[in-house]
């Protein structure tokens, strides 16, 4: 009885113990509210990403001896017959160098630290079944938000949904000759000083069998039906989609009314998104390899990858930072942990003649021992309680605290426009706060059984002597 | 007080040394002793000739060197540590000079503390209404019906003692040990907590030992051994 009693009087009548309840309370806080935010930054990831990347992809490099069909009708067609499948779609992928005639695009292409490229990932791709693949369509429509979700700039945004690559508004097609329209991404579009109907030349090169280096160059003009945001960096900074045939024909050095050659480079890789991803990945991959295969329709040069794969460094960054975040402020725990050894360990000393006393009117050293580890567990129980309420609470409501913060300071603590996402992502796990609060206890006791060990060695003798 | 009475304490051949640097320091050369049911027994000497080291032995705090201490019909120093901690609590009521009470407790929880050592969690809960009239009751026949609920802080020296005394007979043991009880307190606060201590000792039948430097103190017991540098050099019967 007398070990809950007193080691509930001792933890009351000593303030200092305090500093040991805050320290877990912070501790625990502070690891609730990072690692949620880690979560919601990997979650957030993990969602852009899959949304331009669709489950599977397919890549099928279109060399020019390969025995494949050109065009990518009987790839899909398999795909699609597969009832796992929710939809497929095929895309054209070539790297291109954008150019505009302005001033601009000479400093971006000579100025070697610049973090604004002129290299971009030319993405062709087929509207019509672009959305049973990908996030195509979704990208569109999220361009400039505010908070309240409304549309900022409008004029960037494609004009019609429907049929993203139609000539924009801006752009009077009796002027000149007639231009395939691009949709580009969000910073390509800053950088590049764009706006919807500017021109913009895109460069390349193409294999070219009768070239003495094998490849021949292509540039086009085409115009800039709008932009896209798909809230993850690296592609709206390098990616421009167009229309597949729109980018075969560029290749190809057709024009834009004519038809496509036969032997022209129709796709490089195919999407794929299945109706139940974490059940079916795997298995469907390995179906569709051995199917593929089978039809001639893929050879040794392509290669099935899920998204995650696709994404392995950047997700496996993300992970890798969250864990060490973790293990950093965790040493906010030893910290704290330290403090009650500080603390605990003061209180021995200064309970000496008491600790005597309990010996001398019957405890053991047993009870002795447990009744500092209780003051600890006191300390664990408060500070992990609040420091769980007020991480959780404060991980639920990180974005209108910190632009509450933001406000009052009129500093902005986190700058939407890096990081591209509208709100501080945030995910709280239950099983994270559990570890948390656990590990909280565990450090919290294994440094309060040092002193507790100590006390429990007290010679009583020498403790009642202690005048 | 009956000089026939059981024997409740024996102690045989009890021998302290301590370890000092290469050499050995024997404090207590064989010393044996007895206390019987109801008998005040006063330890007297000069400083450093071993009063408290045995009192510590005897009282089950310190382990002699050689020797054995009989309580309750059992050799003390043989019982586990647990065993021994419990005797402890159930045999022996301590009576420090310097009161020792916990700061954290009022007075009525000071005396109470053997009884939360005693008992388990709910076993107290059972009985808590019942140590709470005893608590009450012994520190009221002690004079401090007004103190009940202060703490030792606010308590003067005398009333200290006095609920030291209520902790030391709350669980009825049959032995009590008192080390210099007045040695602390003024003249006649002094005489005020020793006429409680022997009331409460004749009125219980308890066997007392007790160490003082007090003459007059020791004349009030039945006997009086004297230790000079670890033996016992005389044994006087007193007056009480």
């Amino acid at each position: 009885m007398y070990r809950v009693f007193l080691s509930w009087r001792f933890l009351r009548s000593r303030r200092t113990n305090l500093i040991g309840v805050f320290g877990i309370f912070l501790a625990v806080g502070a690891l609730i509210l990072i690692l949620s935010i880690m979560t919601g930054f990997l979650e957030e990831t993990r969602r852009s990403a899959r949304g331009s990347l669709s489950d599977l992809i397919i890549t099928l490099p279109p060399y020019s001896d390969s025995r494949r069909p050109r065009d990518p009708a009987p790839v899909l067609e398999l795909l699609r017959a597969d009832e796992r499948v929710e939809g497929a779609s095929a895309h054209l992928g070539w790297m291109c160098i954008l150019t505009r005639q302005d001033e601009r695009s000479l400093r971006i292409l000579v100025d070697s630290q610049s973090s604004e490229i002129a290299g971009i990932k030319l993405t062709g791709v087929d509207p019509a079944t672009e959305d049973d693949a990908t996030e195509f369509r979704p990208s569109l429509d999220t361009v400039g938000r505010d908070e309240n979700g409304d549309i900022v700039a409008p004029r960037l945004r494609v004009a019609n949904l429907a049929d993203p690559f139609a000539a924009p508004p801006e752009y009077d097609a009796s002027v000149g000759r007639p231009r395939a329209s691009v949709i580009v991404g969000e910073k390509v579009m800053t950088y590049h000083g764009l706006r919807r109907g500017s021109f913009i030349t895109l460069m390349t090169a193409v294999p070219d069998p009768a070239s003495d280096t094998g490849w021949s160059a292509k540039k086009r003009e085409f115009v800039v039906a709008g932009c896209f945001r798909s809230g993850e960096n690296e592609i709206d900074l390098e990616r421009v989609y167009i229309d597949r045939g729109q980018l075969a024909r560029f290749l190809s050095g057709v024009s834009e009314d004519d038809a496509l050659p036969q032997d022209s480079i129709h796709f490089s890789e195919v999407l794929v998104k299945l109706k139940d991803y974490e059940r079916d990945a795997e298995a469907a991959r390995a179906a569709f390899g051995a199917q593929l295969f089978r039809a001639g329709l893929i050879d040794e040069s392509c290669s099935i990858r899920t998204w995650e794969e696709f994404r392995e460094a950047l997700l496996g960054a993300i992970e890798n930072e969250r864990v060490l975040m973790g293990i950093m402020l965790s040493l906010i725990l030893v910290v704290a942990g330290f403090t009650i050894f500080a603390i605990l360990s003061m209180m021995v000393t200064e309970k000496r003649r008491d600790i005597g006393v309990l010996t001398a009117l019957g405890a053991t050293p047993r009870g002795v021992l447990v009744l500092f580890l209780l003051i600890g567990f006191w300390d664990a129980l408060i500070g992990a309680l609040f420091g769980a309420v007020a991480g959780t609470w404060m991980a639920l409501e990180i974005d209108p605290l910190e632009r509450k913060l933001s406000e009052t300071f009129g500093v902005q603590i986190f700058n939407r426009e890096v990081y591209l996402f509208d709100s501080i992502p945030s995910v709280v796990t239950p099983l994270a706060v559990a570890a948390i609060v656990i590990g909280a206890f565990v450090c919290t006791l294994v440094f309060a059984a040092i002193p507790a060990w100590r006390a429990a060695n007290l010679d009583p003798v020498e403790a009642l002597r202690n005048e | 007080m009956s000089e026939s009475g059981d024997i409740v304490l024996c102690a045989r051949a009890i021998v302290k040394r301590f370890e000092s640097g290469d050499s050995e320091l024997e404090i207590l050369h064989g010393i044996d002793l007895d206390l019987r049911a109801g008998e005040r027994l006063a330890l007297m000497g000069p400083s450093g000739a071993g009063k408290s080291t045995l009192l510590h032995i005897l009282g089950l705090l310190e382990h002699p060197t050689y020797g054995t201490v009989d309580l309750d019909g059992r050799d003390a120093w043989s019982l586990s540590t647990q065993e021994r901690a419990r005797l402890r609590n159930r045999y022996i009521g301590f009576v420090f000079q310097f009161y020792h009470l916990l700061s954290e407790l009022d007075a009525v929880e000071n005396v109470m503390l053997p009884a939360m050592i005693a008992q388990s969690r709910g076993e107290f809960r059972l009985d808590r209404r019942a140590h709470l009239a005893k608590a009450r009751d012994l520190l009221s026949n002690f004079g401090l019906a007004h103190r009940l609920k202060h703490r030792p802080a606010q308590l003067s020296g005398g009333e200290r003692q006095r609920v030291a005394l209520a902790r030391a007979l709350f669980l009825d043991p049959p032995l009590l040990i008192a080390d210099e009880p007045t040695g602390n307190l003024d003249r006649d606060t002094g005489e005020l907590v020793l006429d409680l201590l022997f009331r409460a000792q004749q009125e219980r039948n308890l066997s007392l030992l007790l160490v003082t430097h007090d003459e007059r103190l020791a004349e009030r017991c039945s006997r009086v051994l004297r230790l000079e540098a670890g033996s016992i050099v005389g044994a006087v019967s007193g007056r009480g």
